[in-house]
């Protein structure tokens, strides 16, 4: 997407950041921006979730803006 | 898939000593935690005369880095991993058909499941090179089975880039991912072998890979096909598979005996697998709640609403069950559970 000029950004839990990352690298764009969610997701409930969304969504927002990478 | 500098072999002068190349190798992560045998240039280039392909010729590339598989590189894991060089062209299949989109390596390589990349050798190239298809055909002792297996996993971890913690998610993993290689007992199978099911001559040889999660040992003393047939059919059936979620691919290795008996039960290979295919169907109640939303993600377009009384197949079709028959005498066939999201590639072994 991100060759395409498209703004691109992946969402990975905090298990799986490090694969994330060196798959960016490899795909050759080292600055795709990541949002971070905390793991496991399984276990948490819905509301739990919600909140995990809500607080991604300002991440989400940050990245996309040129906020912090 | 230009060939770069960063994708060429390097070379490292290193002090001539077995132990002092190993505690490089270990530090570099190049290794699977056993020994490795220094991949000289003398014995890089005895494997690459094995073939008239140019050392720096990209075969393909192997997810989840895409590092380039060149032949040289393929060679140079062979020599590592303690290949015979007549090896190498099979290494160069399987590479091929690892990187092959429908065996999805990405997801292989990546994912928390043990999944181990099986290699099956069928055709005169298995007794050429001495591969076991005979007793304890996956277990240890025979030189090929051990070195071509642990060269597939150094490939995909040196040039894949699948380093166990960092892109290898695996939960636990398992023992295949070592090494997990046989060939098929061709002499002692009642039906056509393999790589004639999948379209080739008799007389090609054939590497086939298959996205292996492990091994589940069958015992039976039955000399009744059709309750041979229910009891396997009962093995297969396991709530948290992945099989089942996702619609798999499901292996067999029949042992010699087990086969005879299906054979003289009067069943072909594709009576066998229609058979079984029927008899594993599993209501979808069995499953955890978590699984059936994961099977509806995956199967709705495939089987519609999957309400609870629904009998879920462990593949799309009975084709899609796969078996081989390999192994010595004895009561014992083995299930190998499957990736779910993988189909096997099989290539010519181009010698």
């Amino acid at each position: 997407m991100t060759k395409r000029g498209k703004t691109a950004l992946t969402v990975c839990s905090t298990a799986f950041v490090t694969l994330g990352r060196a798959q960016a690298r490899a795909l050759g764009d080292t600055n795709l921006p990541i949002a971070v969610i905390p793991h496991p997701f399984g276990l948490r409930t819905r509301q739990e979730v919600r909140e995990i969304a809500s607080t991604c969504v300002d991440q989400v927002v940050q990245l996309v803006t040129g906020g912090t990478r | 898939m230009a060939l770069e500098n960063k994708d060429r072999a390097a070379t490292l002068e290193c002090v001539d000593d077995f132990d002092e190349i190993n505690r490089l190798y270990r530090e570099r992560r190049w290794s699977d935690g056993l020994p490795i045998v220094p991949p000289t240039v003398e014995r890089v280039g005895r494997m690459l005369r094995q073939t008239r392909r140019a050392p720096d010729e990209l075969v393909t590339r192997v997810a989840p880095v895409y590092g380039a598989a060149t032949i040289e590189r393929i060679a140079i894991n062979g020599v590592m991993a303690g290949c015979d060089p007549a090896s190498l062209p099979v290494l160069i299949a399987a590479t091929e058909a690892v990187s092959d989109p429908a065996f999805n390596l990405q997801g292989i390589q990546a994912t928390t499941n043990p999944v181990a990349v099986w290699l099956i050798v069928n055709g005169p190239l298995a007794m050429t090179l001495n591969i076991n298809a005979t007793f304890n055909c996956i277990g240890q002792g025979r030189w090929s089975n051990a070195t071509l297996g642990r060269a597939m996993r150094l490939i995909l971890q040196n040039i894949g880039g699948a380093l166990p913690g960092e892109m290898d998610r695996a939960t636990q993993g398992q023992p295949g991912k070592y090494t997990f290689c046989c060939a098929e007992n061709e002499e002692a199978s009642p039906w056509e072998p393999l790589h004639v099911e999948r379209g080739y001559g008799r007389e090609r040889s054939t590497v086939t890979v298959v996205g292996a999660e492990g091994t589940l040992n069958m015992n039976t003393h039955s000399k009744d096909a059709a309750e041979l047939v229910r009891v396997i059919a009962e093995t297969l059936v396991h709530p948290p598979s992945n099989e089942y979620v996702h619609g798999g691919e499901p292996w067999l290795i029949l042992g010699p005996e087990h086969a005879e008996i299906l054979k003289r039960g009067g069943l072909s290979k594709a009576d066998v697998k229609q058979r079984l295919w029927e008899e594993s169907r599993m209501p979808v109640s069995r499953l955890a709640a978590k699984e059936i939303e994961r099977a509806r993600a995956s199967r709705s377009d495939e089987l519609g609403e999957l309400s609870p009384d629904v009998l879920l197949p462990i593949s799309p079709t009975p084709e899609n069950i796969m078996l081989i028959v390999a192994g010595g005498p004895g009561t014992h066939s083995v299930y190998v559970p499957c990736f779910g999201n993988s189909r096997a590639v099989t290539r010519v072994i181009d010698t």
